[in-house]
């Protein structure tokens, strides 16, 4: 199942929409809560990252029975060095992105920590594409609470 | 199914019910829909919060309890009353009064419930020092422990694992009284409750087998009693001589008092509303640096439960006022309180855990996934038939609650009055059908309705 989201550069209020949309949709999903919630925060942190530092964005989401795979492309400045990026705590956000409480430069490494797969890519002046995976995995029962779990 | 003793107190007298479907649009977890006339409510999503029953205008939905009749006459009976009781009185009805009105509607023995909370105040501390996950949700109010079961499963695990003031309350009466030699079977502890969720925890808890309340009694049901006891008796002279606990125990089930006792950022958030929009925020990883969350489904906690007879912000008021009268109790015995159940802290602190809260699967699909894939297909499908703007003409709360009724198997397309023109204009269904549909939803009867000019009311006119 395909799903697409716009998301709009600069509006704070509205950001995590997507996310939350999608969230919504998988929680109808039988794969583990815990799953759900890191697929969710992987999601929520690109939505932001679009928000705070593009002038606008898309999400492409596929939902399939073995994972969900995420594209998110962005019309913006670009990232110099991807590198970098990574890093925990760097960030480019201006001080007003910041006085909003984002742009800690935990964005991008939490994502990494949230996914199964990321890939990056940017050009600096034309924008950033995001691709993540998150695998369902070969599901076994979760014994107290007979929920599928992925395998590890 | 995991829950072994599932059951709801929130039920339909459908005697009463109409069917008028107000309470259709104001449940958070849509889990009522109209059929054949009357409202329905969906076990697998209910979470007995209350709100149908604060909208119903036909007074159809009701708080199931054990009631007064579940007090038996043999053994030794113990009212477990919660401080928001004596709230429900005029503050010149001192607590000791109020309780002993309460022990003369029929039982040896009341206890404050809000004396448990010195204990909750010690065990917050220890749970913050042993639990890593952050933010933890109290535990304290069962309607929101039941709401993320059912719809932030995900969120579970943040549930502290400790058990209710109401609890350790019935277990530390049940070991106080061992001791002294009474015989366990037969120590009777009733719990006098202001909402129905309350009543849930009593009978179906989550975390463990059995809870150490053996019945749930209306407060209303108990004020009403105990009024007509202390009518014109305004001062008996009943009054404390130190304080039994520290004054702003009393004021724990309301908003604001717990989150002070976990160490940290903490928030306290009350009314369901406003815990959904904070649930989902917490949820899809909006919020961080959190440390603990005092939620109650209730607007002002439990002074705003649906079982309480008198007004939420008189009641939180008096409570304030009974706060002073202790902190002034408490100075004039240098700073000393006497709670008698802190003697057996040790003994509760063995027994105050609970298991972990699993989810519940209200809303799962399909537990297989190419089968959920195909559903949410569809549901996409017919979203775009619907018009969108959640009549409830259907008999189910919104749109896309239909459409997933469709997939489950559990409605038609029909149902939709909007499909239903189209459906009529393009021949696909006859106006006789679909008066059927819609007679299976709001019952028979229903439409053949007619008053003529005169106000006559004819059931055959159409």
């Amino acid at each position: 199942m395909k799903m697409h989201y716009d998301i709009e550069g600069g509006n704070f209020s509205a950001a995590g929409r997507a996310s939350s949309e999608i969230k919504k949709t998988l929680k109808q999903f039988n794969i583990a809560p815990a799953l759900v919630r890191r697929i969710a925060i992987a999601l929520y942190e690109a939505e932001v990252n679009v928000v705070a530092h593009a002038w606008k964005g898309t999400m492409n989401v596929d939902l399939t029975p073995e994972g969900i795979n995420v594209v998110v492309e962005d019309e913006g400045p670009g990232i110099e060095d991807i590198g970098k990026a990574m890093e925990e705590g760097f960030s480019t956000a201006s001080d007003r992105v910041r006085q909003m409480g984002f742009g800690a430069g935990m964005g991008l490494p939490n994502i990494r920590k949230n996914c199964d797969e990321m890939y990056l890519s940017s050009t600096p002046g034309v924008g950033t594409r995001l691709e993540i995976k998150v695998y369902f995995g070969a599901s076994s029962v979760c014994e107290s609470c007979h929920r599928n779990f992925p395998a590890e | 199914m995991k829950d072994r003793n599932y059951i709801h107190s929130i039920q339909i007298d459908t005697s009463k019910c109409i069917g008028c479907s107000h309470c259709m649009r104001v449940c958070s977890t849509q889990a009522i829909r109209i059929v054949e006339g009357f409202a329905r409510i969906q076990p697998g999503r209910c979470v007995d919060c209350g709100e149908c029953y604060r909208v119903c205008p036909q007074r159809a939905v009701y708080a199931k309890d054990d009631g007064l009749d579940a007090v038996s006459s043999e053994g030794y009976r113990i009212a477990l009353v919660p401080s928001v009781f004596i709230g429900q009185f005029p503050s010149e009805y001192s607590a000791t009064r109020v309780l002993d009105a309460v022990k003369q509607v029929g039982f040896d023995e009341v206890f404050e419930v809000e004396q448990a909370v010195d204990f909750m105040k010690e065990a917050y501390k220890s749970i913050a020092e042993k639990s890593v996950s952050r933010p933890l949700i109290s535990s304290f109010c069962p309607a929101v422990v039941r709401l993320i079961q059912v719809q932030y499963p995900s969120l579970t695990e943040l549930i502290m694992q400790v058990k209710a003031p109401h609890d350790i309350a019935a277990l530390y009466l049940r070991k106080s009284k061992e001791k002294d030699g009474g015989i366990p079977e037969r120590i009777y502890i009733y719990y006098v409750t202001p909402c129905a969720a309350k009543t849930v925890a009593a009978r179906a808890p989550v975390g463990e087998l059995q809870s150490p309340i053996d019945a749930t009694i209306n407060m209303t049901e108990i004020f009403n009693k105990a009024s007509k006891i202390m009518v014109g008796n305004k001062n008996s002279g009943l009054h404390k001589t130190f304080a039994n606990m520290s004054p702003d125990s009393v004021n724990w089930s309301l908003s604001g008092t717990e989150k002070k006792y976990f160490p940290g950022r903490s928030l306290a958030i009350d009314g369901m509303d406003n815990v959904i929009e904070f649930l989902e925020k917490l949820e899809s990883g909006h919020i961080s640096g959190i440390d603990f969350l005092e939620m109650r489904a209730c607007d002002q906690g439990c002074a705003g439960g649906i079982l309480c007879p008198g007004n939420r912000f008189l009641a939180v008021e008096r409570l304030e006022h009974r706060q002073k009268r202790l902190l002034k109790l408490k100075d004039t015995h240098g700073g000393s309180e006497r709670n008698p159940l802190m003697a057996f802290k040790d003994t509760l602190h063995g027994l105050s855990g609970v298991d972990p809260v699993y989810p519940r699967e209200g809303l799962l699909l399909d537990d297989d996934m190419e089968k959920t894939l195909i559903k949410l297909q569809r549901i996409d499908r017919l979203m775009s038939y619907f018009p969108g703007f959640d009549c409830g003409a259907c008999g189910a709360p919104g749109c896309r609650s239909l459409a997933e009724d469709i997939v489950r198997g559990k409605a038609s397309i029909s149902h939709c009055v909007f499909v239903q023109r189209v459906m009529e204009k393009n021949y696909k269904l006859s106006p006789d059908q679909a008066f059927v549909v819609i007679e299976k939803i709001w019952g028979r009867n229903r439409l053949n309705k007619y008053r003529d000019s005169d106000g006559k009311e004819s059931f055959t006119a159409y």
